[in-house]
């Protein structure tokens, strides 16, 4: 049983937090043992404070640990509610991730055979990023769905997030790709200008209809105007330099078509909007 | 009231899921109670703000939710358990839980944490709040789906079936959450069981091939069937329905004959006899 007690002001300082640390260790390990001591400091200390740090030690205790994309996304600069939106992305998921690269290597090793193969991977590679963009949003795929859709959160900024945490993955996945196929490097790029457009113009799209919908128009437009070209061996319609200032003006114009509206338009990530 | 529907019609294809519809909720539990697909699920979409019908009006919480800055108002007043809720079963309950919250706007990381470990104690999770979805329960899942409902404490609860595939035991425990949730705010809940309907609500509509065949309270929709259900020692032929019960005797539900040993009818039996009679639409004040 302890016989001393901490004087009135060792117990103000302390209660303060303005203790140096010798003392503020001794009576810490006093207050411990002494419940006399432990009454007479109650009405120094500032409740508001004591919750404050309670709440934080609270939240580090309870809260889990994020996923370790959530991690990576954190030492990004992403902040932790988007890294959760972004992680909740079903088409980041490893399985589709997979088929994408699984279907991109089979194109690839076809088209090393088939010189009609490439030119046709070439006019098919913009649409796994497409796709991804739209499975981000299907019913199907993405299983709280119908909770967020009732949910206040920006349709459009949720629109955004998804669609850049789809572009990121899945773009290295089909250069990747492009860089494994036969004949000039220029090939390998020759897709993105293209993807880009193809994307904000989709986006655009959904001020009028759902995600999936959008890109299904955008990619049937696509598909139709560019297959017959690239088929008869015209791959400068579709991918030269003038279709490329062509999607690059798309983007750029659908991009700032989102920045300028982002107040006002209302993004049909479901029916009701 | 919270919840005005007037003529609400909405079509799928060329199946009319719901047919010139009128719902009024206020404060305390309303139940929607038919069979499946007579309709129960499209008006608590429309009433969540995930449809739109197509033809009718919808006033929700003072709103009119086909208005974008109305719908933004309500859907942050609005809690929401859909009938097939879909979790990220890779997430924690915790994790899950705070995703929607983040849905929900709750942007301030330590209130919002608060927030989810309030409805994770309220809904019995605490103790696997840090176990992934996927190694849960159906029970545990589905008060997983009522926690992110009750997220912000809202003024407006939608519960699709939210008792489905539960066991005894859990529905009792649902039916004590939910009726507790539905002190001082407006909850419209769905089902097509009538002793969850019995049990919780205040007012009922009955639905039946996407038309509302009754409203009312459950005394009153019980009442419908007084004088109609009567006991006997084998099937009775005049009978719309009819049961051996437990103890052997026969509950025979209809026009009873001459003679007949009349007993209290239950709501069941009352559902019973609306559903068997299709030309009946009763719509009490």
């Amino acid at each position: 049983m302890t016989v001393w007690h901490l004087d009135p002001e060792a117990i103000r300082r302390y209660a303060q937090g303005i203790a140096p640390p010798g003392l503020a260790a001794s009576a810490e390990a006093h207050l411990m043992k002494c419940v006399t001591c432990r009454d007479a400091i109650a009405s120094h200390v500032d409740t508001r404070r004591v919750e404050a740090i309670w709440h934080e030690v609270v939240d580090r205790v309870d809260a889990p640990r994020p996923s370790w994309p959530e991690r990576m996304l954190a030492r990004l600069g992403v902040g932790e509610a988007t890294a959760r939106l972004v992680a909740a992305t079903p088409t980041l998921r490893g399985p589709w991730l997979l088929g994408i690269a699984g279907v991109l290597a089979l194109s690839v090793w076809a088209a090393q055979v088939d010189e009609r193969l490439l030119r046709m991977l070439l006019v098919a590679a913009p649409l796994g990023p497409l796709a991804g963009v739209a499975f981000a949003f299907a019913g199907g795929l993405d299983p709280t769905r119908e909770i967020g859709l009732a949910a206040p959160y920006s349709g459009l900024r949720l629109l955004l997030i998804r669609t850049a945490a789809v572009l990121a993955v899945t773009v290295p996945i089909v250069a990747a790709a492009g860089l494994a196929l036969p004949g000039s490097h220029w090939l390998a790029a020759a897709w993105l200008l293209p993807t880009a457009g193809l994307t904000c113009a989709a986006l655009v799209l959904t001020a009028r209809m759902t995600p999936v919908v959008a890109v299904g128009v955008v990619a049937t437009a696509w598909v139709l105007v560019t297959t017959p070209t690239a088929m008869a061996g015209h791959l400068d319609v579709a991918f030269g330099v003038g279709a490329q200032i062509f999607w690059l003006a798309v983007a750029v114009g659908g991009g700032l078509w989102l920045a300028v509206t982002r107040n006002t338009v209302t993004i049909k990530l479901g029916r009701s909007g | 009231m919270t919840v005005r529907v007037r003529g609400a019609t909405k079509s799928f294809g060329r199946t009319t899921a719901l047919d010139s519809v009128d719902l009024d909720a206020g404060q305390g539990v309303t139940g929607l109670l038919g069979p499946n697909g007579a309709g129960k699920t499209t008006l608590l979409r429309i009433i969540a703000t995930v449809l739109a019908p197509d033809r009718g009006t919808v006033r929700l919480l003072g709103r009119d939710p086909s208005r974008p800055d109305d719908r933004t108002r309500i859907r942050e007043r609005l809690g929401y358990l859909p009938q097939d809720a879909g979790f990220h079963r890779g997430f924690t309950v915790f994790e899950f839980v705070d995703y929607v919250a983040i849905l929900k706007q709750m942007t301030d990381r330590r209130a919002r944490h608060d927030e989810v470990r309030r409805v994770i104690g309220l809904t019995g999770l605490a103790s696997v709040s840090a176990k992934r979805i996927r190694a849960l329960s159906g029970g545990m899942r589905r008060r997983v789906g009522l926690a992110q409902a009750l997220l912000g404490d809202p003024e407006l609860l939608v519960l699709d079936e939210p008792t489905v595939g539960l066991d005894p035991e859990q529905r009792l425990r649902f039916r004590e959450m939910i009726s507790h949730a539905g002190e001082g705010r407006t909850v419209v809940l769905s089902s097509h069981q009538t002793e969850d309907i019995a049990a919780l609500c205040t007012r009922i509509a009955v639905f039946h091939q996407g038309r509302v065949r009754f409203t009312g309270t459950p005394n009153e929709l019980t009442a419908q069937a007084a004088g109609r259900v009567w006991a006997g020692t084998q099937r009775s032929a005049a009978a719309l329905a009819a049961w051996r019960t437990g103890d052997g005797v026969y509950r025979n539900v209809g026009d009873p004959p001459a003679g007949a040993e009349l007993i209290p009818p239950t709501l069941e039996d009352a559902y019973l006899l609306l559903m068997g009679e299709p030309d009946l639409e009763v719509t009490h004040s």
